[in-house]
This record gives C-alpha cells, sequence and structure tokens, in this order.
C-alpha cells in the first residue's frame, strides 16, 4: 500500500519536526517546506494527501499566502488545514479548514487523521 | 482628508478619517466612526459627501439626538470647525480648504539677492518682545482719557495674548492671566474657576488678593451668577450696593463696604472652560470721596470677557494637545504590546510542540522523544528568559552594577554559550581575544547582554546568506585611546541603507518571528550606561561590523564613576 502523504509548510522548524515526528508515528509520508514557494513546488510535484499550511510562513498578507495553496488542494481534492493568528472568519471560507494560534498540537493531528480518513483511500496518482 | 477628532467622550483623542462618500456614526461595530458610549444610538448618524468639498450630517432618528455647535440638527451642513455632539461625546469637523490647492511656490517668490527684481533695504527692525510698545503711551503726547483707557486696554490684551503664547502649563498660565488683571484693573480679589472636562465640576484653579487685603478671606462667588454667567455665556458686573441711599454722602448711615464683583465667562472655540472672577470693596470714605462706589465699569466688563476669552483659547490648546499625546502613547504602547506577544505566542507554540513530543515519548517509552522534545522545551526556555530579560533591562532606568572583571572572560563566555545556536544555523562561529587585556572595570552582567546580542544577530544574519556562514568576535584594547573594543563581524547579506535609521529603534525587528526588536536597543543603552557607543558598518551582500566601544576605567585608577 503506498503511504499516504502530508506537506508541512511552516516557517517554524520546531514545528515542523514535531509534526513531522507526530505523523510518521502513525505511518505518514511527510514532506516539509520552510517556506511557502518551496512548499508550492512540493505540492505541485508530489500532490499530497493534506497539506498544513501556516499563514505567516512569508511576510506576505494572508490570502496572498492562502490563495495558490488553495487552488493547488482544490485540485487535488484534498484538505488543506490553515494555521493562523488572525481571525477564523476571514480564512473558513477560503481555505476550508482554520486553526488559530497558539494551538495544541493533540487536537491539529487528530484533525489531520479526521480529515484523511474522510478523504478515503489513497487515489490513484495521475502524475 | 476631512476627519473627525473626538476632543470628548470615551474615544477622546481618536481621529475618524471620512474617507468614504457615507460615514456612518454610531455604537454599532459596523460603523466607521465607532464610539464607544452608551448614550449613542447604534447607528446614530451619517456623514455624506454631496460633492468634493462639501459634506452633509444626517441625524438618523436616534433616541438622543444630534447637536452641532450645541443646537440639535436632522440635516446638517458641515463646515470646518463645527462640532458635533452626539451622547456624551463631542467631536470636532475639519475639512481640507475648500480652495482649489494652488501652487503657493509659484504666487510667492523667495528670492536671492543678486537675482531680486527687488531693491528693498531695510530701515528699520523691531525685535518679536518689543512688539508690545505698539500700544504704549507716547510721554508728551497728547491724550484723551477714552484714548489712554483704549491704549491700556489694548496694551494688556496685547500681553494676554503673549503670556498664552509662551506656556504650555495651564496653571501657570492662569497665575500670569491673573497677574495681568491685577494690573490692570482696581481689584481686590480674584479666582479663576475651570469647568472639569469629564466631570463638569467646578475647579478653583487660581486665588489671587491684593497686597494689604485679608487674604486669609474666602471668596464666595455665588452660585446663581456662576449658573447664569455659565449657561448665558455672558459676563456679569455685580454690585451689593441696595436701592437706597447708603453710598450717598448726604446719608446718615454709612458704614458697610459696597462690593463689586466682575464675573466673565471663558469662552473658547467649543466651549466655555471656566469663569474669571474679580471683586473689589469700596469702605464708606472711598465713596464719598469718588462721589459713588463704582469702581468697576462697563468697559473692565468688556476687557475681562476679552482676556476670559484668550485664556480659554489656551487652555483648550493645551487639552487638545495633551489629548493628543495621549492617544499617540496609547498607540505606541499598542504597538509594543503586540510586537512583544506576538514573540512571546510563538515561543508558547514551541514550548507546546516540545510538550507533546515529550507526552507521546513517555506513553509509547521512547526515551529518545522524550530527549527530542526536551530539547525543544529547553530552547525556548532560553528564548523567553532572554525576553525577559532585555525588557527588564530595556524599561528599567538602571545603572550599571561596575565592579573590576575580565572582558575576554565575559566575551568568551558568551562565545561559549552560541555556539549550538551557530552550529543549528550552520554558521563557523570565531573567537580571538585580545592578548594584553587589562581587568577593567564594568558591568559584566550588562556587557554580556549587549555582547550576546550582538552574537545572536550576527548568527543569524551569516545564517540566512548564500555563503557558508561565518562570525568572528574579537577583542581590542587601546591603552592609548584608554578605550576597549569588541567587535562582532558577520558574511551575511548586511543591513539595507533604508534600516540603518531604525536599527536602534525598539520593537523594530527585520527578523520576523524571531527578533523582539529589543536586542540592539538593549546593547545600545547598556553600552551608554557605560559612557561608550555601538557602530555599525554594513555594506549590502559583503556583511556586518559592530563595534562595541567603551572607556577602559583600570581598577583603583580613579572614582569608579562613569561620566555620562
Amino acid at each position: 500500500m503506498v503511504k499516504r502523504s502530508v506537506l508541512i509548510v511552516d516557517r517554524s522548524e520546531e514545528t515542523r519536526e514535531v509534526l513531522k515526528t507526530a505523523l510518521e508515528r502513525r505511518g505518514l509520508r511527510i514532506l516539509a517546506a520552510g517556506e511557502a514557494r518551496r512548499g508550492l513546488e512540493l505540492a505541485r510535484e508530489h500532490h499530497p494527501d493534506l497539506i498544513v499550511l501556516d499563514l505567516e510562513v512569508d511576510q506576505l498578507p494572508p490570502a496572498e499566502v492562502c490563495g495558490p495553496f488553495s487552488e493547488q488542494s482544490e485540485a487535488d481534492r484534498t484538505p488543506l488545514v490553515v494555521l493562523g493568528s488572525c481571525r477564523r472568519g476571514l480564512f473558513g471560507r477560503l481555505c476550508g479548514e482554520f486553526v488559530s494560534k497558539p494551538y495544541h498540537f493533540g487536537p491539529l493531528v487528530r484533525k489531520i487523521e479526521e480529515l484523511l480518513e474522510a478523504t478515503g483511500r489513497p487515489r490513484a496518482r495521475s502524475a | 482628508m476631512p476627519s473627525l477628532f473626538v476632543i470628548r467622550g470615551n474615544d477622546q483623542g481618536t481621529r475618524f478619517e471620512l474617507d468614504a462618500p457615507a460615514v456612518g456614526l454610531g455604537r454599532d461595530a459596523s460603523n466607521q466612526v465607532q464610539l464607544h458610549d452608551t448614550e449613542v444610538s447604534r447607528q446614530h448618524a451619517e456623514i455624506r459627501r454631496v460633492d468634493p468639498n462639501t459634506f452633509a450630517l444626517a441625524d438618523l432618528g436616534s433616541s438622543n439626538g444630534t447637536f452641532v455647535n450645541g443646537r440639535r440638527v436632522q440635516q446638517y451642513r458641515l463646515a470646518s470647525g463645527d462640532q458635533i455632539q452626539v451622547g456624551s461625546t463631542l467631536m470636532l469637523f475639519t475639512s481640507p480648504t475648500e480652495e482649489p490647492a494652488e501652487d503657493l511656490a509659484e504666487k510667492v517668490k523667495i528670492a536671492s539677492p543678486r537675482a531680486a527684481d527687488d531693491q528693498s533695504h531695510i530701515v528699520h527692525s523691531v525685535t518679536q518682545q518689543e512688539g508690545s510698545r505698539l500700544f504704549e503711551l507716547q510721554a508728551g503726547a497728547p491724550q484723551s482719557p477714552w484714548l489712554e483707557r483704549a491704549q491700556a486696554n489694548l496694551q494688556v490684551i496685547y500681553r494676554t495674548a503673549l503670556a498664552v503664547s509662551h506656556t504650555l502649563d495651564i496653571d501657570q498660565l492662569l497665575h500670569r492671566i491673573m497677574d495681568l488683571i491685577f494690573e490692570s484693573l482696581e481689584a481686590d480679589r480674584g479666582c479663576i474657576v475651570l469647568v472639569d472636562p469629564d466631570t463638569k465640576k467646578l475647579l478653583p484653579k487660581v486665588r489671587r488678593t491684593r497686597k494689604g487685603a485679608r487674604s486669609d478671606e474666602k471668596i464666595t462667588i455665588s452660585k446663581t451668577i456662576l449658573d447664569y454667567v455659565l449657561e448665558n455665556n455672558e459676563g456679569v458686573l455685580t454690585t451689593d450696593a441696595r436701592d437706597d441711599q447708603r453710598w450717598n454722602p448726604a446719608a446718615s448711615i454709612l458704614q458697610l463696604d459696597i462690593r463689586e464683583a466682575i464675573c466673565v465667562p471663558m469662552q473658547g472655540r467649543y466651549d466655555v472652560v471656566g469663569v474669571i472672577y474679580i471683586d473689589t470693596s469700596s469702605s464708606p470714605q472711598e465713596i464719598i470721596k469718588q462721589g459713588g462706589a463704582a469702581k468697576f465699569s462697563e468697559d473692565h466688563l468688556k476687557l475681562m470677557i476679552a482676556i476670559a476669552h484668550q485664556a480659554a483659547l489656551a487652555v483648550e490648546d493645551t487639552r487638545y494637545y495633551s489629548a493628543m499625546v495621549q492617544a499617540e502613547r496609547l498607540a505606541a504602547v499598542g504597538q509594543t504590546i503586540a510586537t512583544v506577544s506576538h514573540h512571546i505566542k510563538n515561543i508558547l507554540q514551541g514550548i507546546r510542540g516540545g510538550s507533546y513530543l515529550i507526552e507521546m515519548g513517555l506513553k509509547d517509552h521512547d526515551e529518545s522523544l522524550v530527549r527530542k522534545g526536551w530539547g525543544i522545551v529547553e530552547k525556548n526556555q532560553t528564548k523567553i528568559s532572554s525576553v525577559v530579560m532585555d525588557m527588564l533591562t530595556f524599561s528599567k532606568e538602571r545603572e550599571p552594577d561596575l565592579s573590576p572583571a575580565e572582558l575576554n572572560r565575559v566575551v568568551a563566555d558568551v562565545v561559549e554559550l552560541m555556539q549550538s545556536r551557530a552550529a543549528d544555523e550552520k554558521v563557523a562561529l570565531e573567537w580571538h581575544p585580545a592578548e594584553a587585556m587589562p581587568t577593567l572595570v564594568f558591568d559584566p552582567e550588562g556587557l554580556h547582554r549587549a555582547v550576546l546580542n550582538v552574537v545572536t544577530n550576527a548568527i543569524d544574519a551569516a545564517g540566512e546568506g548564500p555563503r557558508p556562514g561565518q562570525v568572528a568576535v574579537r577583542t581590542h584594547y587601546a591603552p592609548d585611546e584608554g578605550k576597549v573594543r569588541v567587535v562582532v563581524e558577520d558574511n551575511g547579506p548586511g543591513i539595507p541603507p533604508e534600516q540603518m535609521e531604525t536599527l536602534f529603534s525598539p520593537f523594530v525587528s527585520t527578523k520576523k518571528s524571531r527578533g523582539t526588536g529589543l536586542g540592539l536597543p538593549v546593547t545600545q543603552k547598556i553600552l551608554k550606561e557605560h559612557g561608550g557607543h555601538v557602530h555599525v558598518q554594513s555594506a549590502a551582500g559583503q556583511g556586518s561590523r559592530f563595534v562595541l566601544e567603551l572607556p577602559a576605567v583600570i581598577p583603583g585608577s580613579g572614582p569608579q564613576t562613569l561620566v555620562r
């Protein structure tokens, strides 16, 4: 069986490390990027089953950071989890799942698992 | 841009720009001008742009009404300077001048002497201070009593205006005004009462008695008169001489003094800010001599109204000025708190991540996971302690804790402490201590912080560059100059010229989530406390060089306090 994959886009190395460790233990393959541009390249190349995006990954306005990832996840029909300090109302509509910072890792990891389960088995990849 | 400036109420000091075609005023958050005032309706009023320079105010059926310059209005065409009152909030409307902007530089030419087609030369000059002599009486010139009095009055008004323009301290100003009143009017006693802008209570501010008069005597002002003056905004002249014949020299009973008083409102641009009261008593003897009791005339009353108006303008100016300063200060505090809490939030996120790994490791009996989590927690603990130490250093007016210490030792400690961070960032951290460094008097803890902050920045900068990161730390002793230096160089991207200006401004960080914006300000503060300073050289793409320079104070070589 092909391992399901999660892309983590967050400028904090610690956060990437914690999520990677926790999710790998759950049998997931982890891709990680410390900046938005690199994250987008990984998303377009590997079509991960889920993307976790920290809106503060770049110093751009949140909508600009979120936009391309949102498009990508829509094209791939995969969930996008957005971490941010701004108000939920602004991005719920745009990006699906919003988690307000500072968050606890336990619930975040559970949410990722739930979303992956809801989207079912890995799809046959076109790329 | 036309705007509303709140001059009274909970939002005092806030400026609202009226940049939309229609701007709502009200308690509800949907209003662009949201007022935190329970007496204001949710959708209270609206300001519409009728044409580019005309604005109309409309009440939207509010419960308590909308007032412009004290009058209730439904619709009103606003002019710059109008006061709008809704609930207990008072706002000032200002709009740019309606005349099309013309280039004044075109119309007014400041010519250099040579190019000028103007042949003017100076024939006489008067200093600014001498302006007041404009109204002085000229000795020998024939004078009519009326002209004399008019000139004297002008003189007083001019001096009042001068006093107003020279001070921003209300109390001092009011004392000066009282001096002027006593110089020009025959008052025995006087006082100035201000209306507290918030509570509307009357607060006596200045009390003055003429020399020779009993100074411990209470000044009693009739409430009826005060209320009359404040409500009707009129000055009054009063006397307690009844319609009897007391002042008639022919009368047999002549025992009581007659008291006359003048009470005038201090009418400013927007409000009555208080009253000025003066009075005088005439003894029976004086009354007989003058053939009457009237020491105060209508002229005096007019003069007092004019003086009070000047004083009121100054009181208002001062109040609005301090409201504005206060608003700016609050904005700065808000900015500071936002920066610091953002930083702390990131640290908190790190601690939560570390604890999560520890928890997971404990559950799975996986020691490597616990160790990994612990590493993250510890790193964030260092970060938070560093933020707190920087904030403390920055906030305190502190004296450096001077003692004989080894500068090389202090810097070596910092380098050792930072080796692991340098390794994380893949930066080579080198240390070159000066060979002949004597024991010096300085604050070792302070210097530790100062050097630590600069080295931290250098490592972060070097880690960003495309080349393999390098940071070199040196100490240098210059006995001939009586100075020591700590030099920190990195090969990072350098500091852009536009950031040089704000390099030492607190809470300005270019390190995104990593910086508090306190590091360099703290370093500079510590160096200044030592009578030293920080030099920065930086070139784009070449890296930066920070020099921390301080006087080399040899122990026992003199008083161990620093001259700053």
